[in-house]
């Protein structure tokens, strides 16, 4: 099971892991990116909805999406 | 259907060791947004990015606190201004402008001088290496000749011989000023006999007759008493040689090193504790001179301050180009400005700053230049908010010497920027390009 659906979300944007004591700051975008990709989304699937809910270029989004994962990954979020 | 505003997303592991009774730096930032009334974006779409931005009032301001802590307290002092901390034109004119005359260490700069219309004797002449056709024409020209090695000394005997004259000549020494490692590097040295020995030589001679004592103890000083130590031994010199061959020294020259407010790699403490002020400096320098002296008159006072005027009048502008996020989890920006533009990089930790307050967590980041070398890193370690392509970041202070040392060096070596006194900016150098590469190539 990948770490990031054991994460706890709470309405002030903290993220906590309970098997790995983890707390995690978070926004409001990143928040939305993270209960999407609870629901098995794929990363061009949260770009194309994003792209439709955000002021922002498809291509903007891509980067910043891609770079989340990025960093996901070293916190041993997403594998 | 309105779309939202984005705001980029973040995600940053809370480290509950980082909160403490100064706040959090996940939730600081550093923002300028204009130099001297101009907007930052503005000077990067007028005149491109990156670009050198300079303020002739931060540089009047600057002379004028150093010039007054110093004519305050001691009648007769002169700047000269070191022209190899920043030798563009439009800079030099400005500290001509405010009196100052010219310290140059090569002939290239010794022409420069020239072409501004400063006059020969005007113009302090120093460094070890002086080729002979120039010192000559230094010599002739009236130049303040710092005199540096016994080579040297040939050489202007030589020249005094050929013009059949005598040549004033002040002597560059160095000394033990209890500061480590020492300055031994030009000049003579004092304890060891040497600075007397050639000054016996210059009286011998007859060609040569010692008008002035100079001495640069170092660089970024933070210990005014340093220069108590070295004004202390000048007039100890000065003295002795006034009355050994009954000759008057009208000048000394104390050279520069005094500190910027600059953020030195490895010291904590805020600028305003560790830099001395103007007045210390001054407050070191003068009262020695006063009770020392024991000639009818004080000596003429000779300044090479260059850092300490120059330096937070100085921006490196630069634009971000893109990122990355690297295997450890911190972001890389990538900016179009590298260490090949910024010598200092080496010591100083920069102040740098956004060109707005941007939404969003700051997270651990790394700058890195745009040169295709590893070593191009600008910060290795500096909390920023999450910035877009074409975010424009100040540097400072970057005024001394990171011109004068930028290297054409995979890039071409950026435009300069100068904002009057009445804030408007011009450019005084253009950006170079192939035919700059390329001139001279055969």
């Amino acid at each position: 099971m990948q770490a990031i659906t054991q994460l706890v979300l709470d309405e002030n944007n903290i993220a906590f892991h309970p098997m790995m004591g983890n707390s995690y700051q978070l926004n409001g975008i990143s928040k939305e990116i993270i209960i999407l990709l609870r629901d098995s989304k794929s990363k061009h699937e949260i770009v194309e909805l994003l792209s439709q809910r955000y002021d922002t270029s498809y291509n903007e989004l891509f980067i910043d999406v891609s770079d989340l994962f990025s960093k996901l990954k070293v916190y041993g979020l997403l594998g | 259907m309105e779309k939202l505003a984005y705001e980029k997303p973040t995600i940053n592991k809370i480290d509950f060791a980082m909160a403490s009774k100064y706040g959090s730096p996940i939730n600081t930032q550093k923002v300028r947004t204009e130099i001297d009334g101009i907007s930052v974006n503005e000077l990067t779409e007028k005149f491109g990015s990156p670009i050198f931005v300079f303020s002739e009032r931060k540089m009047e301001e600057l002379y004028n606190n150093l010039y007054s802590a110093f004519s305050s307290r001691y009648p007769d002092v002169q700047f000269g201004w070191s022209y190899k901390t920043n030798y563009l034109n439009a800079i030099c004119k400005v500290f001509h402008r405010l009196g100052s005359c010219a310290e140059v260490v090569s002939e290239f700069e010794y022409q420069k001088a020239r072409a501004l219309g400063i006059e020969g004797k005007d113009i302090i002449f120093n460094g070890p290496y002086k080729p002979y056709e120039d010192l000559k024409i230094a010599v002739q020209e009236g130049a303040k000749i710092h005199v540096d090695n016994l080579f040297e000394l040939d050489d202007l005997e030589k020249i005094a011989t050929e013009l059949g004259i005598v040549i004033p000549l002040a002597i560059r020494i160095n000394m033990d000023i209890g500061v480590y490692p020492q300055w031994s590097r030009f000049g003579f040295n004092y304890e060891n006999g040497d600075a007397y020995e050639a000054i016996e030589r210059m009286y011998k001679s007859k060609k040569m007759k010692l008008v002035g004592i100079h001495s640069h103890i170092g660089t970024f000083m933070l210990d005014a008493n340093a220069y108590r130590n070295a004004t202390t031994i000048i007039m100890q010199l000065k003295e002795q040689v006034e009355r050994d061959f009954n000759s008057e020294i009208a000048y000394i020259d104390l050279g520069g090193g005094f500190a910027s407010k600059s953020n030195l790699k490895g010291i904590y403490q805020s600028t305003d504790v560790i830099i001395p002020t103007p007045d210390d400096y001054a407050e070191a320098i003068t009262n020695v001179i006063y009770d020392l002296n024991k000639s009818e008159n004080l000596p003429k006072l000779y300044l090479e301050t260059g850092r300490a005027l120059i330096d937070e009048a100085g921006y490196l502008l630069t634009s971000v180009h893109g990122y990355k996020r690297f295997p450890d989890g911190k972001k890389g920006y990538i900016l179009d400005a590298g260490v090949n533009l910024l010598y200092t990089s080496t010591w100083y930790n920069f102040n740098i700053e956004t060109d707005k307050h941007y939404e969003g967590e700051n997270e651990p980041s790394l700058l890195n230049g745009p040169l295709c070398m590893n070593i191009d890193i600008i910060e290795e370690n500096i909390t920023l908010p999450p910035l877009n392509r074409g975010t424009v970041l100040s540097i400072s202070p970057v005024g001394a010497y990171n011109y004068t040392q930028a290297m054409q060096f995979i890039r071409y070596k950026p435009a300069a920027v100068l904002i009057d006194r009445g804030g408007k900016a011009r450019c005084i150098k253009e950006v170079d390009d192939l035919a700059t590469i390329n001139y001279k190539e055969i």
